[in-house]
């Protein structure tokens, strides 16, 4: 099957509900850090934007715009712990296992098997939804998040949009 | 999440993104992705498949010892074949 075409899906979209043409992150080339030891070394951490959240949290708005929250997972919780609420996408897969968007049983696994080195103690939630205030994302959550990882010797973030 | 990968990666975290949508992750760039042709919320696979989770695990975690242009997209071998869509949803 052909990729589907998002772009032309979602700027028809926006255009229908009466915006001006939607401003996409256009980039001609990225940043690209190297690591000096191997994977089997290296301590992982994963992010998650599909709305998902521990039962014992608030759900996350569903139709949410520019919502900055950002959870933290511990990173020994139980897969079964888990509520999707997010209106951009079908979750009904990611419900019955929670793997599907945010593999945590599959990356616990891959640090016993020794092809990583640990897991992070925290592992991550957010940026989900609508994010149209991109600057904040560039001069506070990001950076917020960037020293959360750094604060746990995080090597690798694994991060899975939804 | 492909702007926050790319903010993570000037402060010295190497990230690795798992996308469904691939013309979204060729304008935004991301430093390192694997692009899954499945549907959006399935990007490790198919519901109580961890085999499959845990290649496409491997997989995206490899590109940080391979990938050596920042900007790159792996394309994942994938055998999902029922056919499916994408709403855009109400926001």
């Amino acid at each position: 099957m052909e990729p589907i075409r998002y772009v032309d899906i979602l700027s028809e979209h926006y255009r229908s509900q009466g915006n001006p043409p939607y401003r996409w992150s256009i980039h001609d080339d990225a940043p690209l850090h190297r690591l000096d030891k191997p994977l089997r070394e290296c301590t992982v951490s994963l992010l998650t934007s599909g709305g998902v959240s521990q039962c014992s949290m608030p759900a996350f708005d569903p139709n949410a715009r520019n919502d900055h929250r950002l959870d933290p997972i511990p990173a020994d919780a139980s897969a079964r712990d888990f509520q999707v609420h997010d209106n951009y996408y079908d979750h009904t897969d990611a419900e019955s296992d929670i793997n599907c968007i945010f593999p945590l049983e599959r990356l616990r696994e891959l640090a016993d098997r020794g092809e990583i080195g640990h897991v992070a103690p925290r592992l991550w939630s957010g940026f989900m939804g609508r994010i149209y205030n991109r600057s904040k994302v560039m001069e506070e959550s990001g950076p917020a998040f960037a020293k959360a990882l750094q604060a746990d010797n995080v090597d690798i973030l694994l991060a899975a949009p939804s | 999440m492909g702007l926050v990968c790319r903010l993570l990666e000037e402060r010295g975290i190497a990230t690795t993104y798992v996308a469904t949508g691939r013309d979204l992750t060729a304008l935004v760039k991301p430093p390192r992705a694997l692009f899954v042709n499945h549907p959006m919320g399935n990007n490790f696979g198919p519901a109580n498949d961890p085999e499959t989770q845990r290649e496409i695990v491997r997989r995206a975690l490899g590109l940080v010892e391979t990938v050596e242009v920042g900007g790159t997209i792996v394309d994942m071998p994938t055998n999902w074949t029922k056919p499916f869509a994408f709403g855009p949803g109400t926001g």
